[in-house]
């Protein structure tokens, strides 16, 4: 299939006849206005003075020190909101505006998209709704809060398994009812196009920076790319300006869970099952019947059945690598982080700073290592401790 | 000839308007959704859209949502859906049927092995929400040179300009959806449906059927002269559920509906 939205045989545009339009009407604003001089002026205004960018490519002295290799970390978890998901909300907002929209919808699972986009909302004075499962609302108590905060709506979703896959259906089910008015703001790599595309696009800026930065401090590519994935939207803007560089190996994370072999884990690309959901074709996790299974992860923000189509096609291309770290490898590096330089990241994020923990015994003293980190970890603090009570981390 | 289209053919010599509803197979459980269908044969409907349950559907309202639901935890698979139908088929029950299920059901059986065992049990037809005509090629390719199954054509409000393409080809019948959104939004129509539902009529060669949110034959009163015909789904889901699944209330429903639809 050589239909533009496609990536190999992943992508497509599996909705309803209703929201077509909407999709032709989307793609076509999207494309004027990324070559438009004046749209891209302001999206990087807004990075510069609003989000905080550019974020710094740190050099992890102690990690790097310790593992005998090169490790630089992109700090994401800098942005104003504390991730990557602005860079994307705040693209696709002003792109809701130049269309007219007065209305933003988002789906959300631990909340920092719904964050992101509650805040985007607010800045352009647009009425934002966030979608989000009943499960996740108890989990992620403070997020609903900051959210309701800066002015949104946030509908607790209970069909289903009361999580982001559910909500994801539901905000989908009110985009299909109010396409004529409301712009549907999708926060991961996933979707049906050109939404992969758009976040691909809006997230981008991390690798366009990592590149001169890596450049300018040490004169060359990095040897390994390395970044966590959900649905993988900070991992595509990692990889993007990294993938012509066939030298550079890009390495996506995806969340084993408690191990692959248990069934409880947010690896859809370990069994590569592909199916159709929320739009797209791509690998999904799946039960024996076709029916879509629940995600595990203690990361709630990689706890998605399915992966960008982007991400399935640089895997089967071979371009990338993908593998999976538990939940208690990742831990253990978020704990090795805060103590070794300083910074708590996002649990997402931990994924990928254990793989690259993982991957440092193969790798010599020169190597170097670029990880996203992607997020901070303030809004896990809960979780963290409840997994250091279990654990017996805390006496 | 393809069961939906010898039967549409006949209502069209008697001039009658088509009554067709949507159950969910498997709710509350396969054996009702057998009696259910056969009651309403005896009772005049003229198709069935037999829903086939999956996990994330994202063109149903919550009544249908919970039925799907419902019939997953009861354990209905396509598989056991493909064997109901034969049974029926070998009980002499002639009504077309028209699989309602999404694409993911059919991709993870294979589309060309889904069409094969479609075609051998005798389902007539499919309606697949989550599948617009940009990602049809697979299944036509797949249900070409044949006629037991056709591929039914779903348009919306706001398909406007979409239209002559979606019609292109299109057998059996169009199914107009009457509001943007999913089923189940009572008799909340679209705001040009009358404009809409003719449009598509000028444009058809094939039966026009209009669905979502309709409740009683007095719901679609005001499109009477376009329309050849009414699909009630989350209504008639959530009539069997109310009425504890009894089969007298729903032949009770579909024969008033139906001698309704025609006094219009």
């Amino acid at each position: 299939m050589s239909k533009k939205t496609y990536y190999g045989e992943f992508g497509g545009q599996f909705v309803s006849e209703s929201l077509m339009n909407t999709l032709q009407e989307i793609d076509a604003a999207f494309e004027e206005a990324i070559k438009d001089e004046k749209f891209l002026k302001e999206y990087h205004y807004y990075l510069k003075q609003y989000v905080g960018r550019e974020t710094p490519l740190y050099f992890a002295e102690r990690l790097s020190e310790k593992y005998k290799t090169k490790i630089y970390l992109k700090r994401e978890d800098l942005n104003h909101t504390g991730a990557h998901k602005i860079n994307n909300v705040m693209g696709q907002i002003l792109l809701a505006k130049r269309m007219g929209k007065k209305k933003v919808i988002a789906e959300t699972g631990a909340g920092q998209h719904g964050v992101a986009t509650a805040t985007v909302a607010a800045l352009f004075n647009m009425e934002c709704t966030v979608y989000m499962g009943a499960e996740d609302i108890k989990r992620q108590a403070l997020n609903v809060m900051r959210m309701e905060m800066l002015g949104a709506k946030v509908v607790s979703v209970t069909s289903g398994s009361n999580t982001l896959k559910d909500a994801t259906n539901e905000a989908i089910r009110n985009w299909a009812k109010t396409a004529e008015d409301t712009f549907y703001v999708i926060g991961s790599a996933v979707g049906p196009y050109p939404y992969p595309k758009m976040v691909k696009e809006f997230q981008s800026v991390i690798s366009r920076e990592a590149k001169k930065q890596i450049l300018e401090a040490e004169g060359r590519m990095p040897d390994v790319v390395m970044a966590c994935v959900g649905g993988g939207s900070n991992s595509i803007g990692m990889f993007a300006d990294f993938i012509e560089e066939k030298d550079v190996r890009l390495i996506g994370v995806e969340a084993a869970g408690l191990g692959i072999e248990t069934g409880k884990h947010a690896s859809a690309m370990a069994l590569g099952k592909m199916g159709v959901l929320h739009g797209m074709k791509s690998y999904l996790l799946q039960d024996e019947n076709g029916n879509i299974e629940l995600a595990h992860s203690i990361s709630a923000g990689l706890d998605y059945p399915g992966v960008g189509p982007e991400h399935a096609y640089l895997r089967d291309s071979g371009r990338a690598e993908y593998v999976s770290i538990t939940d208690v490898e990742a831990m253990d590096a978020l704990m090795e982080l805060c103590k070794l330089e300083g910074i708590i990241p996002a649990i997402e994020s931990a994924h990928a700073v254990a793989y690259a923990i993982k991957l440092a015994k193969e790798l010599k003293e020169d190597d170097i290592t670029i990880i996203c980190l992607s997020g901070r970890g303030d809004k896990d603090v809960n979780t963290i401790s409840d997994y250091l009570a279990g654990k017996g981390y805390l006496n | 000839m393809n069961r939906i289209e010898n039967k549409l053919n006949t209502l069209k010599e008697k001039n009658e308007k088509a009554f067709i509803t949507y159950v969910t197979a498997g709710f509350p459980d396969l054996e009702r959704t057998k009696e259910v269908i056969k009651v309403q044969e005896e009772a005049g409907t003229d198709i069935i859209e037999l829903g086939v349950p999956f996990s994330d559907p994202t063109a149903d309202g919550p009544v249908i949502q919970d039925a799907s639901y419902r019939a997953i935890c009861g354990g209905t698979t396509l598989k056991k859906v493909f064997k109901l139908v034969e049974e029926l088929r070998a009980e002499q029950v002639e009504i077309p049927l028209v699989f309602m299920l999404y694409y993911n059901t059919i991709m993870f059986y294979g589309v060309e092995a889904f069409v094969k065992e479609c075609e051998r049990v005798g389902v007539d037809g499919l309606i697949i929400p989550d599948l617009p005509m940009e990602e049809q090629d697979q299944i036509k390719e797949a249900l070409k040179g044949q006629d037991d199954t056709i591929l039914l054509q779903l348009v919306s409000p706001v398909s406007k300009q979409r239209i002559p393409e979606i019609l292109d080809g299109a057998r059996g019948f169009v199914y107009c959806v009457s509001s943007m959104g999913v089923t189940g939004q009572a008799a909340q129509f679209h705001k040009e449906v009358i404009n809409y539902l003719s449009d598509v009529k000028k444009q058809s060669k094939i039966p026009v059927m209009m669905g979502f949110g309709i409740r009683t034959a007095a719901d679609v009163a005001p499109m009477k002269d376009i329309i050849d015909g009414a699909i009630v789904g989350t209504n008639f889901i959530r009539l069997f559920e109310e009425s504890n699944f009894d089969m007298g209330v729903v032949r009770e429903y579909c024969e008033t509906f139906k001698t309704e639809l025609n006094a219009l």
